[in-house]
């Protein structure tokens, strides 16, 4: 069985979905993992850390509807940086949207980054309302696909899995309108407030 | 308004004063944090005080844009791609149905012409990923059309001259 490097590419990694994405995967892996958060400063300790893992695990936010900034730089780095066994590269993508067919863009920069840098492309996960789903009893369609990924990761059968909340559209504006107000509340910002139109006023 | 975004200062004439062009690597841009202060805390501000809350009013504002970016693994390079990150502000955090998907609500964003010019020598698969990152781009960054042009690092600055051209004259 392989090893797994899990690296996490949010912008607010400590505090992140993804850092719950990660964790849940390991917990659900049978196969030696290791978590990092990737910050500015840790590009190249994490390329000579990819030595020791058969696999490298991806998880990220989409950000204006690519790879956020931290994981391409962290990329960038890598490509300067390779290690002399390549480890295959999997993908744990989550975005705000109902629709996780939204993240696909950023999964095929992934697979763009491996072909030119010569990393087989292994697995992927697309999470749709990726923000809230795991505060919800929908958090079980996130285990079951979390483990199956795993397992695929684990036994080299690389496969491409996704999941959302089995809303309807109409449901899910309504649920999303209530999930963010309560968080604006929490912050003593009322609901006209955040629908402002004004920018830096 | 219309206004060029370069990552890398751009040595073109333009005779226009209404054509701001904007040299990101001059600029003090901080990634985005990913805190939702913008949508949560201070609506339309970002939190994080630097040059790039002189930028997204800009973008917000004009009707047309010419961005131009090296391209990376299929997507904009480091300068513009922090740039974009960091325009969130102006979009709301709820959400709506546009065109049949569900996207953040737009604040006081004119919609707008947008030309993406990306430089680099590139294959046929990086293209396809740009042109569809771009598609995406539109949905969520208020673009009414728009046009992705390819181009070299050496023919760079004469493309870019030749949109301007085409601003002026129209």
């Amino acid at each position: 069985m392989g090893s797994i490097l899990i690296l996490n590419g949010s912008p607010r990694a400590p505090r992140s979905n993804s850092k719950r994405y990660a964790a849940l995967f390991s917990e659900n892996c049978k196969a030696r993992t290791a978590y990092f958060n990737i910050s500015s400063k840790n590009h190249v300790e994490l390329c000579s850390k990819l030595e020791e893992f058969s696999d490298l695990l991806l998880v990220f936010p989409l950000y204006a509807d690519g790879i956020p900034v931290t994981l391409l730089n962290f990329l960038k780095t890598l490509e300067q940086n390779p290690p002399a066994n390549k480890p295959n590269v999997s993908v744990l993508v989550n975005c705000g949207f109902l629709e996780s067919r939204q993240n696909d863009v950023a999964v095929r920069m992934i697979g763009l980054f491996c072909r030119q840098n010569g990393y087989r492309f292994g697995s992927v996960l697309k999470i749709g309302s990726g923000e809230a789903i795991l505060d919800t009893p929908f958090r079980l369609l996130v285990l079951w696909k979390i483990k199956k990924l795993a397992a695929s990761i684990q036994s080299a059968k690389y496969c491409t899995l996704q999941t959302t909340m089995p809303l309807s559209k109409k449901m899910f504006l309504k649920a999303s309108t209530a999930y963010w107000t309560n968080f604006g509340k929490r912050n003593g910002i009322t609901k006209e407030q955040m629908e402002t139109m004004q920018i830096e006023k | 308004m219309k206004l060029i975004l370069s990552d890398r200062p751009l040595n073109v004439k333009i005779k226009s004063d209404a054509i701001p062009c904007v040299d990101l690597s001059s600029l003090k841009i901080a990634n985005c944090m990913g805190c939702f202060g913008c949508w949560v805390k201070t609506p339309g501000k970002c939190v994080i005080r630097d040059d790039a809350v002189k930028i997204y009013p800009l973008i917000a504002k004009s009707d047309a844009v010419l961005y131009v970016s090296r391209i990376r693994y299929g997507g904009y390079d480091t300068p513009m791609k922090t740039m974009l990150e960091r325009a969130i502000p102006v979009q709301q955090a709820f959400i709506r149905l546009f065109h049949g998907e569900t996207h953040h609500i737009q604040r006081a964003v004119t919609p707008k012409k947008a030309t993406i010019l990306v430089y680099n020598q590139v294959s046929d698969e990086e293209k396809e990923v740009f042109q569809s990152l771009v598609a995406r781009n539109a949905h969520n960054m208020c673009f009414a059309s728009y046009r992705v042009v390819f181009t070299t690092e050496a023919q760079l600055e004469n493309v870019v001259a030749n949109e301007v051209k085409k601003w002026e004259a129209s």
